[in-house]
């Protein structure tokens, strides 16, 4: 089943530079996408329409069957977010209260966004730290902050733009926990990174995109090998029967 | 808010964060009226409560000090220019500097003495305040007291006060960043302050308007609208029984001033 559609997206910036040209997907329910691409290829771009925080010049954007466009309230509630930077997505003078901020907006009950906040906390292992200061975690616990404060909203679709960045080693290892912890859970995954080495291994399936346009789309291990002609790196971590390598084994 | 003081309750355990923010904003206020009417007598006693409040709030006396010691200078300066300027019947002593003949009157000090222990009482029940509240519950305050009052959006000026105090610190930090990033640069050895001040500025408020829209583009990923689920609050026995206290000492206050 199709948890995501997407036909002829086509999308210009207000001075009229293309953003996406063109661009048909449609992504399967349980999927883990990993979207590739050099900067200003227009992998962010691509997210943005997804939750209505961008809308198409062209072309029809559709998430659980319905368009994102006609209903972007429910897209957003449908379609998590993790921004880049997760110092601008933290909102909340606690860790607590910035988890609350989305369950409250949809107008939930005290008790239900307790309820919410508790669990999502404790699904990255933040609950501990439930009273602490934002800005003083490190960066893998506020990315992990990031991811909790779009469960409390319980989207059927995750995505990520960019997860990896700024992060130090033991940052991604906790990162990349909870990204394969919520697809086993069922969610859907969308990534998108210009560093595949350290999801590649976990992901059903490539996209890759340049100058905004989706050049290639398949299995990952068909693509590496033409990954460099796109300006993305190509990941050298393989076992001996050619496997990518996990980044958290 | 907890963030302006070098140490906050972060849970609440201690009682002074259990109070109800609206009776805190109310017994700030208060106080602060009857610190400015309070003569020695009744500053002491203000004094003595205080110490005892801080004394059971368990705050620690070191960082305390260490968060007072420019107001301290400060205080000082207030004294040095109270005593200076305020002229008197009875002579303390007198300072010859070069020509001049400064005349120190009992009346003077008593005066810079009394302006000081006002503000450094009023400083300190501030200190209180922030030590022990979340500015989340600020917004849930103001958002009650704005609510009767007509043509003002309560709950988006409650939201423009809690992200103003939730970003403060991140532009502080930007702004701390460009200056470093434009001293390795060289800027200091332009003289001109005008090329200074717009090298600095311009960038900075670039970089602050990209973090602005970044933050409004998160907030709509999460759903934002100003019609929300806003947290109720309720006064329980604590807080009816601080105000108690709180008249009763503002009542003696007045009298020890007769």
């Amino acid at each position: 089943m199709n948890i995501i559609e997407i036909h002829n997206l086509v999308h210009r910036f207000s001075d009229g530079t293309p953003g996406l040209d063109g661009i048909n997907l449609t992504v399967r329910k349980g999927d883990f996408v990993v979207i590739a691409g050099a900067n200003g290829s227009g992998k962010t771009t691509l997210l943005k329409h997804l939750n209505g925080l961008l809308y198409p010049d062209a072309g029809t954007v559709k998430v659980d069957g319905f368009s994102v466009k006609k209903r972007p309230k429910a897209a957003r509630q449908f379609v998590g977010m993790v921004f880049q930077d997760a110092d601008t997505q933290i909102v909340g003078e606690t860790v607590y209260e910035d988890v609350a901020f989305g369950p409250e907006n949809l107008c939930l009950p005290e008790s239900e966004i307790k309820k919410r906040v508790e669990a999502a906390l404790r699904s990255v292992g933040l609950w501990a730290l439930r009273y602490q200061r934002p800005h003083l975690l490190s960066g893998g616990e506020k990315r992990r902050l990031a991811i909790a404060g779009v469960l409390t909203m319980k989207p059927k679709v995750l995505v990520f733009d960019e997860p990896f960045s700024n992060l130090d080693y033991p940052g991604i290892r906790q990162v990349l926990w909870q990204m394969i912890r919520l697809h086993k859970q069922g969610h859907t995954l969308i990534v998108t990174t210009h560093d595949l080495e350290k999801v590649i291994a976990h992901a059903q399936r490539l996209i890759i995109m340049k100058d905004g346009k989706l050049v290639r789309d398949g299995i990952p291990g068909d693509l590496v090998e033409e990954l460099e002609k796109f300006s993305i790196r190509k990941p050298y971590s393989r076992g001996l029967k050619g496997e990518f390598i996990s980044w958290v084994n | 808010m907890g963030e302006l003081t070098n140490h906050f309750f972060s849970d609440k355990s201690c009682w002074l964060r259990r109070i109800d923010v609206r009776f805190k904003m109310v017994f700030l206020v208060f106080l602060s009226l009857v610190i400015i009417k309070a003569n020695f007598s009744g500053l002491l006693l203000l004094f003595l409560t205080q110490s005892l409040v801080f004394l059971a709030s368990r705050i620690s006396l070191k960082k305390t000090i260490k968060d007072f010691r420019f107001f301290f200078f400060f205080l000082m300066f207030i004294f040095l220019a109270q005593t200076l300027s305020v002229s008197g019947k009875n002579l303390l002593f007198q300072i010859h500097l070069f020509s001049l003949e400064i005349h120190i009157t009992q009346e003077a000090v008593a005066t810079g003495a009394l302006v000081c222990f006002r503000l450094f009482l009023i400083v300190v029940l501030g200190y209180l305040f922030i030590s022990s509240t979340l500015s989340s519950e600020v917004k849930m305050a103001v958002t009650w007291f704005l609510k009767p009052v007509p043509l003002i959006p309560e709950n988006r000026v409650a939201t423009m006060l809690s992200l103003l105090m939730r970003f403060l610190p991140l532009i502080l930090q930007q702004a701390g960043e460009t200056a470093a990033a434009q001293r390795a640069r060289g800027v200091n050895n332009r003289k001109n302050p005008v090329y200074r001040f717009m090298k600095f500025t311009i960038p900075m408020l670039r970089r602050t308007f990209l973090r602005t829209n970044d933050l409004i583009l998160a907030m709509e990923a999460r759903g934002y609208s100003e019609k929300r689920t806003i947290k109720k609050l309720s006064a329980n026995k604590l807080d009816w029984l601080s105000l108690v206290i709180v008249i009763a000492l503002s009542l003696l206050v007045m009298l020890a001033q007769m």
